[in-house]
């Protein structure tokens, strides 16, 4: 006998999922995800761009390579490949694929409906007139394609406000239409932060300032209900978020729950997970803001599993799953809030100085009992790019504890600290 | 030495950190090979600040199979233990990022429990993982005795003491039989630049006794060089040769005749000068003959004709002196005060009084206790100030800055030790006793009271006593001094270290970079203009007066730029070859560092005074960024040669001046 060993050329064939189940193409390449649904009982396929496709190869990772640009013609040759494979449902883990697993799911799923609910996903300013004919209530928006609309948007929201010349504006807000989160997300006060916009974010969607406080949710719904709902409190948006939040937020529950209901109504969701933010203002109204069709940033899905114990992603499949039971899903899920062994909480760090030499855990955050463990890089290079917009942070710093106060306290307070130095 | 570990806040107390790394195990455990990576990075965090707690090497030797089986080492070149090089694990602790550094802390455990048989591995036999960290502790010796090197402190990953557990905890279980060559050989490197900071060193020398006269160890050939350290410590004389304990040679001494006292001294006398090391029972010795037979002071103290006279002229002050300060807990102070003797300063005017001074000097309460939670409790703390000032004064050149990374005011102290001792003196009275330090920066008087201290930074623990109540008000009116020069657009050092260390700084200062750019910025003239200001040959044959701060490019043994670093030249003299170098003083704990491209530092053996650097004239300008001259001094750059011009900068360039 020699020592070779014929390689096998296929691709694995996964024995330990349940053949009574779905079978599940994920669109999008996160290692994480990947983990965990690998773990799950669910058969599985990665559809991923090809530069990662040798790292999938080598451990046997099921994998199509598919370079997902704006949605093309292509999406029913892929829809059709992956039909051909015996894939139930298709779910998309990044904003940039929401709408291919639109259009895949219209195929598979024989409901065309899909891609056009897709399509509303994709587009802020679709969304919000989608929302607001469906009787939600949203702030003033409109769309923009040039500077000179941002600029007429800015002085019509503030002669709204009745500003006399001089005084200070109300800032209003800038969104790309179709960036995930933060990404393309800018504040406008004055005509000179409108000169600083590049003219790659038009057309944009532009938004009056609501005051007040703003928060996101992580909704799985499956067969038009809302089985898990999180509540994720923001601390400074962009910045820090922990769950379960704080008492004070969650007694809105039961009008957020509402609120979602209205946007399974609104937009026709029978299945799949939803991110939607909200904006509750000071007289106690709350605002829709925007929702995504796909797992939040942020780490959202870690602090779920930190707090309550389950694997979100795996939550993710079992929503988008047709086989997915009623029995499953009631054991899968723990109960909101008070299930929670404690709030989890993460904040995003950006350098505070514009030259810096190293990473530095400040002693402070290193000794706090809620400080869990960080996933910051090292710096490559000295000097910060100056940020733009919200930008995006240099890695995360995970807390956890008992008290949501100490914990808003606590994320607040990082903001006014050097992590690197 | 050991430092009081203060009791810790709830959250940095091991139990909670291995709870968590527990849990962060738990996830990397359950993960798939082909995603361990993204869950790595919690274990290694939280691994590296347990490392720093008591009991944290032995949490995570405890956990160690558990770590490899899940896969921390997945994916990187640690997954291949059999492949990885000891010096490179060496450099890895200081020189990684703080994750590398971490996996290379689990990496080494590892190999101890392979070593021990407490992991079977495939890839490694117990004896290669033996054999590994061995080496591994012989390369990091240095570490051991907590005299790290400039380069490992300014880019440590972890800290100092962080390692040093490590190291230590390898060491013990390791044995240290393996390493003893090696570890005597640095013995004797370390002591020949008279370290006024030998706990280190005592230590190790005690780890080697115990390990020599333990029946279980069997160390062959090794450990012969160690004798003499051993004696020196443990039995320099007849009357103590077999290390009876202090109680019991106390006693022999009251039956010892004149002759046999005589013999003793000299022994003590001959042991010290050795080895730069002070036995326990010389300070007993001391205190003996101090009451009764005072005659044999001097040969005590082994003293020249000038020492001896020293003595006479001052003998009172000097009995006062071994009476407050001379215990066998102080007992280094023995050799200072025997330098000091030497030095002659005693017949500086200022001198004496101070010292009469010092000793009736009340201490604050804050220092008194910073002090007793360094030195402990055997003597009241003014004696172990004391104490440390006749070291100080004995050995100028033999303070190191401990792990403070501010090597200034290390520097400045050594520099008015050496030259200027009254004012250091002075210094201390007023940090001492008033915990306010006060000096002037460009008529405008600076205390170190008013200067909120730099809360990140703690004060130095690891320093001799005189360091240990000055440099914290040293080090804020230093940084004072450079906020006042942050918006000047020049390197800061040229208008603080006149003002800081004293009026003989040169005002003239040369710089090699353009602080703006952080380029090289005329410098072959730099070069040329060092060379015609302090080079005899080219300047006059003018000596050079007093130590003048410089600041230098340090570079690693690759020759790649480490960082800016403070130091003092202090002389510029032929060697015994007729070659021409630099002598200077380096406030870090260790001198003799490999600079690369074949720049070695030597610390004996060229001419070098004890504590003092030096290096070939040429080899020290191309590592030199920052000089001070007297503008007023005649020069003549044009004297220099080109070519030896050409040939520094060249070095310079290929070195630390790279991409500048």
């Amino acid at each position: 006998m020699t020592t070779l060993e014929v390689v096998e050329e296929e691709e694995r064939t996964q024995t330990d999922y349940n053949p009574d189940k779905g079978y599940v193409a994920i669109l999008g390449w996160s290692l994480r995800a990947i983990d965990a649904i690998d773990r799950f009982d669910r058969r599985y396929i990665v559809v991923a761009p090809d530069w990662a496709e040798d790292y999938a190869r080598e451990h046997d990772i099921p994998f199509i390579p598919w370079n997902f640009e704006r949605l093309n013609e292509r999406s029913h040759e892929l829809a059709m490949r992956l039909k051909k494979e015996g894939v139930d449902v298709a779910i998309p883990l990044f904003e940039e694929v929401v709408e291919w697993a639109g259009a895949i799911n219209a195929v598979l799923l024989e409901n065309p409906r899909l891609l056009g609910q897709s399509m509303l996903f994709r587009d802020k300013s679709l969304m919000k007139r989608r929302a607001q004919l469906g009787g939600i209530r949203v702030g003033i928006f409109e769309e923009g394609r040039d500077k000179g609309d941002v600029i007429r948007f800015l002085k019509r929201v503030n002669q709204a406000l009745l500003k006399l010349d001089g005084d200070p504006n109300d800032p209003i807000h800038l969104k790309a239409f179709d960036k995930a989160g933060c990404l393309g997300h800018r504040m406008i006060q004055t005509p000179d932060d409108v000169e600083n916009i590049p003219d790659d974010e038009f057309p944009c969607l532009m938004e009056s300032h609501l005051d007040g406080f703003e928060f996101a949710c992580e909704a799985f719904i499956h067969d038009r209900k809302v089985r898990f709902l999180n509540i994720s409190e923001y601390v400074t948006l962009g910045y820090s978020v922990f769950i379960p939040a704080s008492p004070e937020l969650e007694k809105w529950r039961s009008r957020v729950t509402e609120e979602i209901e209205k946007l399974i109504e609104t937009f026709d969701i029978d299945f799949g997970f939803i991110h939607p933010e909200y904006f509750v203002t000071n007289d106690g109204k709350m605002y829709f803001g925007e929702v995504a069709y796909r797992p939040p940033g942020f780490n959202a899905f870690e602090l779920m599993e930190r707090a309550y114990g389950f694997n979100a992603y795996q939550g993710l499949v079992l929503m988008f799953d047709p086989k997915t039971t009623e029995e499953e899903i009631e054991a899968f899920f723990p109960r909101e809030v008070v299930d929670a062994k404690g709030h989890a909480g993460c904040f995003g760090v950006y350098p505070r100085r514009r030259v810096i030499s190293h990473l530095e855990i400040p002693e402070e955050t290193e000794n706090d009992p809620y400080f869990e463990f960080h996933e910051l890089m090292s710096p490559v290079e000295a000097k910060v790019p100056k940020r733009t917009a919200f930008g995006t942070h240099w890695g995360l710093v995970y807390f956890f504890g008992d008290d949501p106060h100490r914990m808003r306290e606590l994320l607040k307070h990082q903001e006014e600290v050097d992590f690197y130095v | 030495m050991t430092v009081e570990v203060e009791p810790l806040p709830e959250a940095t107390s091991g139990r909670h950190l291995e709870e968590l790394l527990d849990q962060a195990l738990g996830r990397l455990e359950s993960a798939r090979p082909f995603a361990k990576a993204s869950y790595q990075g919690a274990v290694l965090d939280v691994a590296r600040r347990l490392a720093a707690l008591p009991g944290g090497v032995e949490a995570l030797y405890q956990r160690i199979g558990r770590l490899e089986a899940a896969g921390i080492f997945a994916g990187s070149d640690w997954a291949h233990p059999e492949t990885l090089q000891p010096i490179l694990a060496a450099n890895t602790l200081w020189y990684g990022d703080k994750q590398t550094a971490a996996l290379e802390y689990l990496s080494e455990i590892r190999f101890l429990a392979v070593a021990g048989g407490d992991l079977l591995s495939t890839e490694l036999t117990a004896e290669q993982a033996q054999h590994f960290l061995s080496q591994v502790l012989a390369l990091n010796l240095n570490v051991l005795f907590g005299a790290a090197t400039e380069a490992q402190r300014v880019r440590q990953s972890m800290p100092e003491a962080v390692v040093r557990n490590l190291y230590v905890y390898l060491a013990e279980r390791i044995g240290y039989e393996n390493i003893l060559d090696r570890l005597i050989e640095e013995i004797w490197r370390i002591l020949a630049q008279r370290p006024i900071q030998v706990d280190g060193v005592k230590a190790m020398i005690g780890q080697i006794a115990a390990c020599m006269f333990n029946p279980e160890v069997d160390l062959g050939a090794a450990g012969r060089g160690a004798d003499r350290l051993i004696s020196a410590l443990y039995g320099p004389t007849l009357g103590c040769r077999e290390d009876p304990g202090l109680g019991v040679y106390a006693e022999r001494l009251a039956s010892m005749d004149a002759n046999a006292l005589a013999q003793e001294a000299g022994g003590f006398a001959r042991a010290m000068y050795d080895t730069g090391l002070v036995s326990p029972y010389h300070p007993v010795f001391l205190r003996h003959i101090v009451e009764r037979n005072e005659e044999l002071l001097p040969q005590a103290f082994g003293l020249s004709s000038t020492g001896k006279d020293a003595l006479l002229c001052y003998q009172g002050l000097v009995r006062s002196l071994i009476r407050e300060a001379v215990h066998p807990e102080t007992s280094q102070a023995v050799y200072g005060l025997a330098l000091l003797l030497e030095r002659g300063i005693l017949y500086s005017p200022p001198i004496a009084p101070a010292l009469w001074g010092q000793i009736a000097l009340p201490l604050s309460t804050g220092n008194e206790s910073v002090l007793t939670s360094v030195h402990g409790t055997a003597h009241p703390p003014r004696v172990f100030l004391l104490a440390g000032l006749l070291c100080v004064l004995g050995q100028p050149f033999g303070i190191g800055q401990g792990n403070n990374p501010t090597c200034q005011t290390a520097r400045a102290l050594s520099m008015w030790a050496y030259n200027d001792p009254d004012y250091l003196m002075q210094m201390l009275v007023w940090a001492a006793r008033d915990e306010e330090v006060v000096m002037h920066f460009e008529g405008q008087a600076l205390s170190s009271k008013a200067i909120a201290a730099d809360t990140a930074r703690l004060p130095p623990l690891d320093v001799d006593p005189v360091s240990l109540v000055l440099v914290p008000h040293l080090d804020r009116i230093y940084m004072e001094m450079g906020r006042r020069c942050a918006d000047r657009g020049q390197d800061p050092h040229i208008w603080i270290n006149p003002e800081f260390h004293g009026w003989w700084v040169g005002r003239g200062c040369r710089i090699a970079v353009d602080v703006a750019s952080g380029k090289l910025s005329d410098y072959p003239d730099f070069v040329r203009e060092f060379l015609a200001v302090y080079h005899p040959l080219y300047n006059g044959n003018r000596p050079l007066i007093h130590p003048q701060p410089a600041g230098i490019a340090v570079t690693d043994s690759q020759g790649r730029f480490v960082g800016w670093h403070a130091i003092a030249i202090t002389r510029v003299a032929l060697d015994q070859d007729g070659g021409m170098r630099v002598f200077f003083f380096n406030p870090n704990n260790d001198s003799g560092q490999d600079w690369g491209q074949g720049v070695r530092v030597s610390t004996h053996g060229r001419g070098e005074r004890y504590g003092e650097s030096s290096l070939p004239v040429e080899e020290f300008a191309s590592r030199l960024y920052l000089f001070h001259f007297d503008t007023l001094e005649p020069r003549s750059p044009q004297a220099v040669p080109a070519e030896l011009v050409t040939s520094i900068v060249e070095r310079g360039r290929q070195s630390w001046g790279e991409k500048r």
